[in-house]
C-alpha cells in the first residue's frame, strides 16, 4: 500500500464552519479549493466531504469525524479519511484510536469493492473492501452524500454494480467478462441515482432526513402502494415510527470496534466471497421462519403487511453483534484475582451476555451471577457461605419435615401446597434423563426445595410456574441447598410475577404493549385491531422466562445472559418484541386472531433460534435506547428490589393457596 | 356462510380436578397461561369442532380469564370427586368465569360439570356424593351433570357430546 503523507487539513475552524453550515454542497466548493492547493505537487481533490464518521465502540458519544477525500494524482485514484484533531467526543478515545482508524491515502488500485448501506432509517454507510481482503470500518455520511461518493469515484476507476449484491460496487474488476458486460446493463440506473442533485438545504439535520428520505423511496422501489403507506406513516406528527427513526438517526450508526474487527475478520475468512456471508446470514433467517422473505412473497399472502418500520435484518447486522463461543474454563480464570474474587463484574457480564457460559462452569457462574455469592468473595469466603446457608436451609426444611401426618390431618394449607408441589413436580421436565423414570431422586429434590422455599416465603408460597424455574437450576447445582438458594436469588427478580395481583407480570405486559408500540407501530396497530393489547399471549413466555419455549441447553444459555443485565434488566421484553417482529410477516398475513395467534406462539415452542433472537433483541435493545426503557415503568421484574423495598406484595388470602 | 363459523364451538375447561388435562389435552407439564386444544365432535349428524381451552388452574391466575374466555360457547366445570374443597370451589369458578367472560345472558350461559377421577381406589375414596352434585346442578338452572374418569376415558365421549348440544343451545337457530 502506497504511504503517502498527506497533511490533516482540518483545523479547528474548519469543523466549527462545517458544524455551523451544515450544507455539504457549500463546503464542498469553498474548503476544496483552499484545501488543493496544499495538496501534494500534481493532486487534485476530486471529492470531499465533512463529517464523515467512524464508531469505534458502540456507544453513541465516542465517534471521531473526519474529513473523506477523493484526490487524483496522476491518473490515479486516491481516498484518505483524516479525523478532525481535538475533535474526538470522548476522552477515552486517545490520539493513538485516532491514528489507528485514519485512512492514509488508499489507492483505488488496492480497492476491490465498496458496499454502499443506505438504511431506511439512520446514516448512510460505505464499506472498503481492499483487494487484500482487509475491510475499514463503516464509514457514516452524516450529512448524505454517499451516491455522489460513488459517482465521482466512477468518473475516475471502473465501477460496476455486482450482478448479484446491488449495493455492492466492483472497482476494476476485469475479471469476468460476462458479469461486467451484465452489470453495465444496471449502470444507468446507479448514474441517474447518481446525478440527482442534492436539494440544497440549510441544516446539517434536514440535509440527513432529506437522504433519509429517498432512501426510503429507494429501498422500496417497485411497490408504489407500500411506498405511499411509507410516506404516510411517516408524515404523521406523532407517529412512534417517526420518533423511533429520529432516534436512529442518533444512534443508529454505533458500529463497534467489535463489528469492526468482525467485518475485517469476515473478509479475511474468505475473501473471495467476502459478502456472501451476510447473504448467508439472513438465509439462516429465513430458513427458521419461511414468513422472512423479501417484499414480493409477501404479497402474495392474502393481506398486504405493513412494512417493518426497523427493518429487523438490516437492524441486527448492523448492531446485534456475533455470539461468542461460550465462556471457558481458561478465559474464566482471567477475570479470577489469586483468591477468587472476580476482579471486573462488568467486564465478566459483558462477556456472558455475548456467548454465555460453558456448562461445566455454570455452578461456579450462576451463583455469582444470580448474585447467591459475591463478585468480591474469595474462594474461602465462598465455601463458608456455602456451609452457612447449608445449615440455614435444613433448619428451614426441618420446619416441614416436622410436621407428622396427624399435624398434616389439621394443616389444610399445608397440604394443598404440598400437594400441588406434588403434582407439578412429577410432570416437570420428565422427558430429560436427568428428571427422567420413575423414582428418580432428582424430583425429590424439585420437591423439597420448592417446600421449603414455601416456608421460607410463606406468603409467596408454591405457585405454578415456579418448578420449571427451579428445574435447570438443580440441574446445573446438583446440590439441594445450592439449589434452593440459587432459586430464592432467583425470585428475588421475578417473585412479582407470581403475586396474588399478578403485579408483575402486568406491568411487564405493558411494558411489551410500549415497545412493541415504540419498535413496531404497524404491528401494534394490529394487535389493536384484535383486541390482543393485552400481550395475553407472551404471558408463558415472560412468566417462565422463554423455558417453555427453548430446548433445554438454549433455556440455560438465554438465562446466564439475561441475569447479566448487560444493557437491560429486561432483556427479556426485548426478545419478546424480537420474536413478534420476526415473526409479523405471518402474524399478518393471516390475519390471525387472539386465538390462533395464542396456537401459533405457543407452537413455536422449539422452533426458536436462541442466537439469532438475542442478537436481534439486542439490536432492538439498543437502538431503542432511553426511549425504551421509558416504555418500561420502574420496579417491572426481574429489577432488583430497592434497598429497604418491599420484597413482595402478597396479600394474604386464606380462600387460595 | 353462518353455518361455517358455528362449526367451531369454544369451550373452557375450569376447576381444580388435576390430571383433567392428561387425557383431554395429552400434555403433561402444567398450562401455564392458557393453550387449547381442537376435538372432532359429532353430532346430529354434523361435525364440530371443539376448541377447548385449558388454562392455569391456578387461582391467583384467574385474572387472565378476561382475555381466555371471551366468546366462549360453553363452561365445563371440572371437580374431583375425592376431594370436597375441589366441588366447594364450583361455585367460585362458576361465578369467577360469569364475571370474566361476561356473557350476554349469564343466567342461561351452558355450563356443563363433570365429576371426574370416579376410577380411583375403586371409589371408595370419594367423598363428594352424585346427590350432592345434583343438587348443587339442580340449583344453578339444572346443569347437565355427567361422570367421568379421564384416565380410563369413561363417559368422556358421552360428556362431549352434551357440551356440543349445551355449546349449541345459545346459538340463534338461523344456523340450523
Amino acid at each position: 500500500m502506497q504511504e503517502t503523507e498527506i497533511h490533516d487539513l482540518s483545523d479547528d475552524a474548519d469543523y466549527a464552519a462545517s458544524q455551523q453550515q451544515g450544507s455539504a454542497s457549500m463546503m464542498r466548493c469553498e474548503s476544496g479549493k483552499r484545501s488543493s492547493s496544499n495538496e501534494p505537487e500534481g493532486a487534485e481533490v476530486v471529492y470531499m466531504k465533512d463529517n464523515v464518521t467512524i464508531h469505534p465502540t458502540q456507544f453513541a458519544s465516542e465517534r471521531i469525524s473526519g474529513r473523506l477525500k477523493l484526490i487524483k494524482q496522476s491518473s490515479s485514484l486516491f481516498m484518505t479519511w483524516i479525523p478532525y484533531k481535538g475533535q474526538s467526543t470522548n476522552a477515552r478515545l486517545s490520539e493513538k484510536d485516532m491514528n489507528l482508524y485514519t485512512i492514509r491515502a488508499v489507492p483505488f488500485a488496492d480497492v476491490r469493492s465498496i458496499r454502499r448501506h443506505t438504511p431506511a432509517f439512520g446514516w448512510q454507510y460505505i464499506i472498503v473492501v481492499l483487494s487484500s481482503g482487509l475491510a475499514f470500518p463503516p464509514l457514516y455520511f452524516y450529512n448524505g452524500g454517499v451516491r455522489e461518493f460513488l459517482a465521482t469515484v466512477k468518473q475516475h476507476v471502473v465501477l460496476l454494480r455486482s450482478a448479484e449484491h446491488a449495493n455492492v460496487f466492483l472497482v476494476n474488476d476485469f475479471q469476468n467478462p460476462l458479469q461486467r458486460t451484465l452489470s453495465s446493463l444496471e449502470l444507468p440506473r446507479a448514474v441517474s441515482l447518481s446525478i440527482v442533485p442534492s436539494t440544497p438545504v440549510s441544516g446539517g439535520e434536514s440535509a440527513s432526513q432529506e437522504n433519509g428520505e429517498r432512501t426510503d423511496v429507494d429501498v422500496l422501489d417497485g411497490s408504489p402502494s407500500i411506498r405511499q403507506f411509507y410516506r404516510r406513516e411517516r408524515q404523521k406528527v406523532h407517529d412512534p415510527a417517526r420518533d423511533i427513526s429520529m432516534q436512529l438517526l442518533e444512534k443508529f450508526s454505533l458500529v463497534t470496534k467489535f463489528a469492526r474487527e468482525a467485518t475485517s475478520q469476515l473478509f479475511w475468512e474468505t475473501p473471495s466471497n467476502a459478502f456472501s456471508l451476510f447473504e448467508r446470514g439472513s438465509s439462516n433467517l429465513s430458513a427458521i421462519d419461511s414468513s422472512q422473505k423479501p417484499r414480493d412473497d409477501v404479497l402474495e399472502l392474502p393481506v398486504p403487511v405493513p412494512p417493518d418500520p426497523l427493518e429487523l435484518d438490516k437492524l441486527s447486522l448492523a448492531w446485534g453483534k456475533p455470539r461468542q463461543p461460550p465462556l471457558g474454563l481458561e478465559e474464566w480464570a482471567t477475570f479470577l484475582d489469586s483468591e477468587g474474587r472476580v476482579v471486573d463484574s462488568k467486564a465478566l457480564r459483558k462477556r456472558i451476555f455475548y456467548g454465555g457460559v460453558e456448562h461445566k462452569l455454570r455452578k461456579e457462574v450462576w451463583e455469582v451471577l444470580l448474585g447467591y455469592q459475591s463478585y468480591e468473595s474469595t474462594y474461602a469466603e465462598k465455601e463458608y457461605q456455602r456451609s452457612n446457608r447449608k445449615t440455614e436451609y435444613e433448619i428451614i426444611k426441618n420446619q416441614w419435615q416436622s410436621i407428622s401426618p396427624e399435624q398434616e390431618k389439621r394443616f389444610t394449607k399445608f397440604r394443598e401446597r404440598k400437594g400441588l408441589i406434588e403434582k407439578d413436580v412429577v410432570r416437570t421436565d420428565r422427558s430429560i434423563s436427568f428428571y427422567g423414570g420413575d423414582g428418580n431422586a432428582n424430583l425429590s429434590f424439585l420437591h423439597n426445595v420448592l417446600l421449603t422455599y414455601s416456608f421460607y416465603n410463606f406468603d409467596l408460597g408454591y405457585c405454578q410456574g415456579m418448578s420449571d424455574l427451579l428445574s435447570p437450576i438443580l440441574f446445573v447445582m446438583e446440590d439441594e441447598s445450592e439449589s434452593f438458594w440459587c432459586f430464592v436469588a432467583l425470585m428475588e427478580r421475578l417473585g412479582p410475577n407470581f403475586n396474588r395481583d399478578q403485579n408483575g407480570m402486568h406491568s411487564q405486559l405493558f411494558a411489551l404493549s410500549k415497545l412493541v408500540e415504540l419498535l413496531d407501530a404497524p404491528l401494534h396497530n394490529y394487535f389493536k385491531q384484535k383486541d390482543c393489547l393485552n400481550y395475553f399471549i407472551c404471558f408463558r413466555w415472560i412468566l417462565l422466562q422463554f423455558k417453555r419455549e427453548l430446548e433445554y441447553d438454549q433455556t440455560m444459555r438465554l438465562w446466564e445472559v439475561l441475569w447479566t443485565h448487560h444493557f437491560s434488566e429486561h432483556l427479556h421484553l426485548y426478545v419478546c418484541v424480537a420474536l413478534l417482529k420476526r415473526y409479523r410477516g405471518k402474524i399478518i398475513g393471516e390475519q390471525m386472531e387472539f386465538d390462533t395467534l395464542l396456537k401459533f406462539i405457543n407452537e413455536l415452542s422449539g422452533h426458536i433460534d436462541i442466537d439469532v433472537t438475542l442478537r436481534d433483541a439486542e439490536a432492538l435493545c439498543l437502538c431503542a435506547g432511553e426511549n425504551g426503557s421509558a416504555c418500561i415503568p420502574p420496579g417491572t421484574p426481574p429489577s432488583l428490589p430497592r434497598e429497604g423495598g418491599f420484597l413482595f406484595n402478597s396479600e394474604l388470602d386464606d380462600t387460595v393457596l | 356462510m353462518a353455518s361455517c363459523r358455528r362449526m367451531l364451538l369454544k369451550v373452557i375447561i375450569l376447576g381444580n380436578s388435576g390430571y383433567v388435562n392428561r387425557k383431554f389435552s395429552n400434555q403433561y407439564k402444567a398450562t401455564i397461561g392458557a393453550d387449547f386444544l381442537t376435538k372432532e365432535v359429532q353430532y346430529e349428524d354434523r361435525l364440530f369442532t371443539l376448541q377447548i381451552w385449558d388454562t392455569a388452574g391456578q387461582e391467583r391466575f384467574q385474572s387472565l380469564g378476561v382475555a381466555f374466555y371471551r366468546g366462549a360457547d360453553c363452561c365445563v366445570l371440572v371437580y374431583d370427586v375425592n376431594v370436597m374443597k375441589s366441588f366447594d370451589n364450583l361455585n367460585n369458578w362458576r361465578e369467577e368465569f360469569l364475571i370474566q367472560a361476561s356473557p350476554s345472558d349469564p343466567e342461561n350461559f351452558p355450563f356443563v360439570v363433570l365429576g371426574n377421577k370416579v376410577d380411583v381406589d375403586g371409589g371408595n375414596s370419594r367423598v363428594v356424593s352424585e346427590k350432592k352434585v345434583k343438587a348443587w346442578c339442580a340449583s344453578k338452572g339444572n346443569i347437565p351433570y355427567f361422570e367421568t374418569s379421564a384416565k380410563e376415558g369413561f363417559n368422556v365421549d358421552a360428556a362431549f357430546e352434551c357440551i356440543t348440544k349445551n355449546a349449541l343451545k345459545n346459538e340463534p337457530e338461523e344456523e340450523m
